[in-house]
């Protein structure tokens, strides 16, 4: 009997140490791969992130602070509130994200059907319970928007020239009248829950799913690094493939070896 | 050497003149004095009832933010002019298009804000021009083939989808 300590085969151990090495980035790489291909069937474009830690590990915060307006109504008796806010180019029924901004926000007030909201050149129209109504280009009449107020609960609009305008009920027309009698909205300023709520709302809209997983497969989560990482698990994952093809064919030749010997030297 | 150098400078000089492409080309209210000869009537508004929104939605592919709809109206004689200014998203901003609908099929078709980066070439009239006389069919298709502009596919989808939109919202108030 030989005391020969059984010959380990090199590309088989590392094989193994390799792989168990690479397993959580492999893992990691496949599940965000197979989302990645399926985009649409997941609405990874569609869901955002609303986790506090992710959203910090991102550093989404915003620029600077939010314009609010409090609107205040009575309809059918019932006393309503709410605050429109415009942030980061977003606007804001109470905590919603209604609508993307791409102009100032000069004011917003409850009229006697809607709520509505001054931009530059625009006024958007709202219903109490939040729902988008309409965007409205104002330049056929007006433009350069300043003030918005409130007059017989009909919104006013004051310009640079200025000049005074009053819609009708409907929000269709609009009437010059003097500036006589008309409540002008003021900015409001938020508490410090009514902010919390508001950045919660703002930052659920500031993360998309798609982006994290992306970030996840190619390793730009984890910093500069991680980049070289998944590179590491891509080199990893090529290395299983030809080292498994190695040790493959290694043990069939070694199998075919012993075949042939026991055929032919059995009687040895 | 130098050859390849002119032609890296000349693609380069090409690719900012087409990211510059976009932008206002009319804006709204020009649009529409112009079709009504600075004449315009008042606006009308079209609420958006629950058949309406679904016919949207299917044509679009996703819900349509808003619940009613403007537009100018001018009826003379038997002839009935409708404007309609729609946006919708080609790849990621709005596109504001203007539509001129005459007794049921468009007379015009004018691209008045282009948003994004590429596919801008829907502008041109070679394009628009192949709206002019269209008609919805019985199944909601438009009666007139549009063809598509290699590079601006889904600028051409969105201008294609208002087109219908237009068509179905001048429908609903000639039933009125």
């Amino acid at each position: 009997m030989s005391n020969r300590k059984p010959k380990r085969f090199t590309a088989f151990l590392w094989h193994r140490r390799v792989g168990l090495l690479a397993l959580v980035l492999i893992i990691i790489l496949s599940i965000t791969g197979i989302m990645l291909n399926h985009t649409e069937e997941f609405d990874l474009d569609g869901t955002f992130v609303d986790n506090t830690w992710l959203l910090k590990w991102y550093g989404i915060e915003p620029d600077d602070e939010p314009v609010s307006y409090r609107v205040e109504n009575q309809r059918n008796g019932k006393q309503s509130s709410h605050i429109i806010s415009s942030w980061q180019q977003q606007l804001f029924f109470d905590n919603t994200a209604i609508t993307k901004l791409e102009q100032n926000i000069h004011g917003a007030i409850g009229a006697e059907q809607f709520i509505v909201v001054a931009l530059d050149d625009e006024i958007i129209l709202l219903s109490y319970e939040g729902e988008f109504i309409e965007r409205v280009s104002t330049s056929i009449s007006f433009s350069d928007i300043q003030r918005l107020g409130i007059k017989y609960k009909r919104p006013v609009i004051e310009t640079s020239e200025p000049l005074y305008y009053m819609a009708d009920e409907h929000i269709l027309d609009w009437d010059v009248i003097i500036n006589e009698d008309i409540e002008w909205t003021v900015p409001y300023t938020l508490n410090e829950n009514e902010y919390q709520q508001l950045l919660i709302a703002y930052r659920g809209n500031g993360l998309k799913l798609e982006r994290v997983i992306l970030d996840l497969h190619s390793g730009r989560i984890f910093g500069q690094w991680g980049i070289y990482l998944m590179d590491a698990a891509a080199i990893a994952l090529l290395w299983l493939s030809l080292s498994g093809l190695w040790v493959w064919s290694s043990r069939r030749r070694k199998m075919r070896k012993k075949k042939h010997y026991q055929k032919h030297h059995r009687n040895l | 050497m130098k050859k390849l150098l002119h032609t890296i400078l000349l693609f380069i000089c090409l690719s900012s003149v087409n990211a510059q492409a976009g932008g206002v080309y009319q804006k709204p209210d020009e649009f529409i004095n112009q079709v009504f000869n600075n004449n315009p009537p008042k606006a009308e508004v079209l609420w958006l009832n629950k058949d309406l929104k679904k016919q949207i939605t299917d044509i679009l592919d996703h819900k349509y933010n808003g619940l009613r709809i403007r537009y100018w109206q001018q009826s003379e004689n038997s002839n009935r002019k409708s404007v309609w200014i729609l946006d919708e998203i080609g790849k990621e901003k709005p596109i504001t298009t203007g539509f001129v609908i005459n007794n049921g099929q468009i007379e015009l078709v004018k691209v008045l804000v282009f948003r994004e980066s590429r596919g801008w070439e829907v502008r041109h009239d070679f394009f628009t021009d192949q709206f002019k006389q269209a008609r919805l069919n019985s199944d909601h298709n438009l009666s007139r083939s549009i063809d598509n502009i290699s590079g601006a596919t889904l600028s051409v989808r969105a201008v294609r989808k208002l087109a219908k939109i237009a068509l179905i919202l001048d429908m609903e108030i000639s039933k009125k």
